[in-house]
């Protein structure tokens, strides 16, 4: 009976694997689709970052020393016609995030580090929190199509504003942000009734299409004197053809979020099929703005899935000017901590496996508005992990630009890297490591 | 009785960068009374005005006249573009043409009134204020409402109130055509004079009195279906995700 | 995504300023598309024959020497065309007149065989299309539009998104096939590659990979079956999908259709002497006094105006 060699072999389908068949049978009991949290959750099988490695100096070039020899990583973005461009010591920033997705905690701990290490935060689906008014120095100001929160004062003290077309996570769509996070508090922000299954549109209310969007930029440039730059924020689609149209639309800045962006939530299958790996988009985007000669005066800024500094100097390398991260930061506030095990068990997951944002049960304070759950993130000790995250990132990310031979992280450039893949080196246009040749171009 | 100066700029000869600044620094010194002759149409015309003040335009507006105010006062006597309005926090809107489409898009407070006829998607995502138009309206007014009042005093177009949350609509003519969860509901006897007053206090008399009587209009409000997630309303949500 | 306009005389007679009113249309439209212009424009008929517009070659992809040689060999082969006459050049159009009738796609066939890149731009009793690559000045420059009388006309700024910047790919459209009829679009119209599949699959030829074709062979095909352009435009409705303002000449009609979302701009002033539709109002205002009321198309809109 117990013997191991008369036990069933099982033979399980390729095409309805146990995931497919709970999907199913999840689907047969509600009659809607799956939303949850986090982004897509597919193991990578596309071309990534992962695929790419660096090629540091050796005799044909000479290293910088590290800790002594300067590297600088000061970033300026949105020269292009902003009176006031965005001066950031680092090149990396935090992405868009709403409070309503986030608790008031996590929002403070991230503006609180942002500020510290002198970089900007950015508000998100809700308008400018109240974390963010009182603990924030640069922030960029997100106007997106649903509009929640929106409030010209805020707009006028942002350092840059943000026009959402769309996100990484979730192209073409518009946010979600289920009943129990309307709290009595987001509710009063996003002027909507408390405990409504919240659904922004996923068109803006006043422009569809560039040319609308040539208008709408010199209105938003028209409210904030000319003073800051304004980013266009594109989700990766058809990014060869919107970053060229963004940048002809008069973009001081171009932010591009690939499909390994991460959501508080949104349907699952929006998260897996929908938008282009961030690898794709980075070689898209600059191929797009090479092509309309604007590539340097418009600058680039990669979001979606960028997990370490690695990732941040490869998609330096391939031409952007900064990178956001997201998840990225919200882990380094505990996010996925072996902490509250059995509140992990209650929502039927782990720590290492949880992406149950859209509960607003985060078992560690995060992505919640209960207040009993937020306590959990002290906000001086989130604010402190999050400001080590990003001086680590940064130290790497200077660590393989002085390998390099760059006293400049902006310095980094394609032809510092090989590819490990032949999909790498087509997708980049970088030589495949031990041909010295660059596959189909 | 204060002394409210008056101001009167050429938009012709300047660029809209040079009248909007005009206007603002002639705001910032205290109220006043400015006319702005041959705006032609132009586009992002006193966007972002956070003074009190009144602004009068000799002519038509292109889009997003009033955008993103707080406080002034805009009268239009052509036609206004796109967009008229919109995101305002407070302030007072006239245009004595018609309207382009999101007129009032996602206003949080305020007041706007059009004369004449409103296009496609009146009052889209309107947080808050009042949206007044004599004449008729097009396409999905109102779609996504989430709070204020909408009032129509001629017909809809289709997808009237299309997906709202907490946003009260009132249509004096015919309805073309409901949006999703979008219902009539009966009008009370306060709310009949509500409209009669308001309609007294922003349409002139004359064409105030082409419109149906406050008791004669048909209120329509969200039926709160979409509100939440529930499989037994899928024909509800087969149209509106 | 662009600017379109379109201007139609009421009265009888011709409008002297016809070119020069859409010049100033255009040129106030022009912000919304740098990438290129062109309009589509009715003049007196040649009832007897067809007025006759080629292109040489496109500049942007061919040398100049290469279009001089097709400019040549159509010019030879107007000379030596039974009825041809008043055989004109201007930047790299070749124009002539022809006496008769025709068989249109015959003779399209003909002149665009004569060499690599040839490609007719408009033939009709009464329509000519001219288009360059490049802002509105351009026309002026290149075809002294302003000096052209006639009395309705349709006109396009394009800003590219999807296709390529090439004068091919700029607007109006042809309805190649069918005399005098030619269309602007501004929007995308997202079933396009499905519509030109099955057109091509009954010998239909596309010359560019821009959607806005679609429509013009769409309506190229509705005349030809004898349908009226009304009819024609409640077809557009009715089969496009997407978004789409579309405005369309005949030689004697003006239509405009609106798709039923009302996703792009589009409005209308009409008097007892003109009708102007455009993009902007700021267009019909820059060109065109007067005190006339302008308002907003409504969805899934069609209208038609005919002398």
């Amino acid at each position: 009976m117990n013997d191991p060699s008369s036990r069933p072999l099982l033979q399980t389908s390729g095409t309805y694997t146990a995931e497919v068949m709970q999907g199913i049978h999840t689907k047969a009991e509600t009659g809607i689709y799956e939303i949850r949290g986090y982004g897509t959750l597919r193991q990578r099988r596309w071309a990534t970052f992962d695929d790419l490695t660096f090629l540091p100096c050796g005799l044909t070039r000479i290293p910088l020393e590290g800790y002594r020899e300067k590297c600088s990583t000061r970033t300026v973005l949105g020269g292009r016609f902003a009176k006031r461009p965005l001066e950031l010591e680092i090149p990396i920033m935090i992405t868009g995030m709403s409070w309503g997705a986030l608790s008031y905690n996590a929002k403070a701990a991230l503006a609180k580090a942002a500020a510290k290490v002198g970089t900007s935060n950015t508000t998100g689906d809700g308008g400018l929190s109240p974390a963010e008014r009182e603990f924030a120095k640069d922030y960029v100001y997100e106007v997106l199509p649903s509009r929640y929160g929106i409030d010209v004062h805020d707009l006028r003290g942002a350092s840059a504003i943000e026009l959402t077309i769309g996100q990484g996570a979730k192209p073409g769509t518009g946010g979600l942000l289920l009943g129990s996070k309307i709290s009595e508090t987001i509710a009063r922000q996003r002027d909507l009734p408390v405990g409504v299954d919240q659904r922004s549109p996923a068109r803006h209310p006043d422009m569809l299409g560039p040319d609308d969007m040539v208008i709408k930029i010199e209105e938003l440039r028209e409210a904030t004197d000319g003073q800051v730059p304004i980013f266009v924020k594109l989700g990766a689609s058809r990014t060869f053809d919107d970053v060229k149209l963004a940048a002809k639309a008069g973009a001081d800045v171009v932010v591009v979020d690939g499909m390994e962006g991460g959501t508080g939530a949104s349907p699952a299958i929006l998260q897996e099929h929908t938008g282009i790996p961030t690898l794709a988009a980075v070689c898209e985007a600059r191929a797009a703005l090479e092509d309309c000669g604007l590539y340097g005066e418009v600058q680039l800024i990669i979001a979606g899935g960028i997990r370490d500094g690695v990732d941040a100097a490869k998609a330096m390398a391939l031409g952007a000017d900064a990178v956001y991260i997201g998840t990225a930061a919200l882990i380094s506030l505990n996010c996925n901590k072996p902490l509250y095990l059995e509140d992990y068990r209650a929502l039927g997951t782990e720590p290492y496996h949880c992406h149950h944002c859209h509960t607003g049960r985060c078992p560690v304070g995060i992505t919640t508005q209960d207040p009993e759950l937020m306590k959990r993130l002290d906000i001086e000790q989130g604010a402190e992990r999050a400001l080590n995250l990003l001086r680590a990132m940064t130290l790497e990310i200077q660590m393989l630009a002085r390998a390099c031979g760059k006293s400049d992280v902006h310095h980094l450039e394609p032809e510092d890297m090989a590819a490990l893949t032949m999909e790498a080196s087509v997708i980049c246009g970088v030589p495949l490591a031990g041909t010295r040749k660059v596959f189909g171009r | 009785m204060v002394e409210i100066a008056a101001m009167a700029i050429d938009a012709a000869t300047l660029s809209t960068r040079e009248i909007n600044t005009l206007i603002r620094a002639r705001l910032k010194s205290g109220p006043a009374e400015i006319s702005v002759e041959n705006p032609n149409a132009r586009h992002n015309l006193a966007v972002a005005l956070l003074q009190p003040g009144r602004v009068r335009f000799a002519g038509s507006v292109g889009y997003y006249c009033g955008g993103l105010i707080d406080g002034a006062e805009i009268y239009v006597e052509g036609s206004a573009g796109w967009g008229l309005a919109e995101s305002m926090n407070h302030g007072h809107v006239v245009v004595q043409g018609g309207a382009g489409n999101g007129a009032a898009a996602a206003i949080r407070g305020g007041t706007v009134v059009i004369h004449g006829d409103a296009a496609a998607r009146l009052g889209v995502s309107m947080k808050g204020g009042l949206v007044l138009v004599g004449g008729d309206c097009g396409y999905m007014a109102g779609f996504m409402g989430q709070k204020g009042t909408l009032i129509v005093c001629g017909n809809t177009g289709h997808a009237f109130a299309d997906s709202m949350y907490a946003t009260t609509c009132y249509v004096g003519g015919n309805i073309g055509g409901l949006g999703t969860d979008a219902v009539v509901e009966p009008l009370s006897a306060e709310e009949a004079e509500m409209l009669d007053r308001l309609l007294a206090e922003h349409l002139p008399p004359a064409l105030r009195a082409q419109k149906p009587p406050g008791r004669d209009f048909t209120k329509v409000v969200a039926g709160r279906k979409l509100w939440n997630f529930d499989k037994h309303n899928w024909k509800t949500w087969q149209d509106a995700l | 995504m662009c600017g379109i306009m379109g201007y139609f005389r009421k009265r009888a007679g011709n409008d002297e300023r016809l070119g020069a009113t859409m010049l100033s249309m255009l040129e106030a439209l022009g912000r919304r598309g740098p990438d290129s212009a062109g309009v589509a424009l009715i003049g007196p008929s040649h009832r007897a024959g067809y007025i006759v517009r080629v292109q040489a070659g496109d500049q942007l992809a061919m040398n100049n020497q290469a279009i001089q040689v097709n400019q040549e060999a159509i010019k030879l082969f107007a000379e030596a065309l039974a009825g041809a006459s008043d055989i004109s050049t201007s930047g790299v159009y070749v124009r002539f007149l022809l006496a008769g009738e025709a068989d249109l796609p015959e003779l399209i066939k003909a002149i665009e065989g004569l060499g690599e890149g040839i490609e007719v731009l408009s033939i009709g009793h009464a329509m000519e299309i001219s288009k360059e690559v490049g802002t509105p000045h351009l026309l002026e420059s290149q075809h002294h539009i302003s000096a052209f009388a006639g009395t309705h006309g349709i006109g396009h700024t394009r800003l590219c998104t999807e296709s390529i910047v090439d004068l091919s790919h700029s607007q109006p459209f042809w309805g190649r096939g069918a005399a005098d009829v030619a269309i602007v679009h501004n929007g995308h119209i997202t079933n396009y590659h499905q519509l030109r599949r099955r057109y091509e699959q009954r010998g239909v030829e596309f010359v560019t990979e821009n959607d806005s074709e679609v429509l013009a062979v769409y309506l190229a095909e509705a005349l030809n079956r004898g349908a009226t352009l009304r009819q024609g435009l409640d077809g557009v409705l009715r089969d496009m999908d997407g978004a789409f303002c579309c405005l369309a000449v005949t030689a004697t009609e003006m239509g405009l259709v609106k798709d039923p979302y009302a996703f792009k701009p589009l409005v209308v002033a009409e008097t007892a002497d003109f009708v102007a539709v455009a993009t902007e109002e700021i267009a019909i205002r820059s060109a065109v006094p007067g005190n006339y009321k302008v308002s907003e198309a409504q969805v899934e809109e069609v209208q038609v105006w005919s002398r």
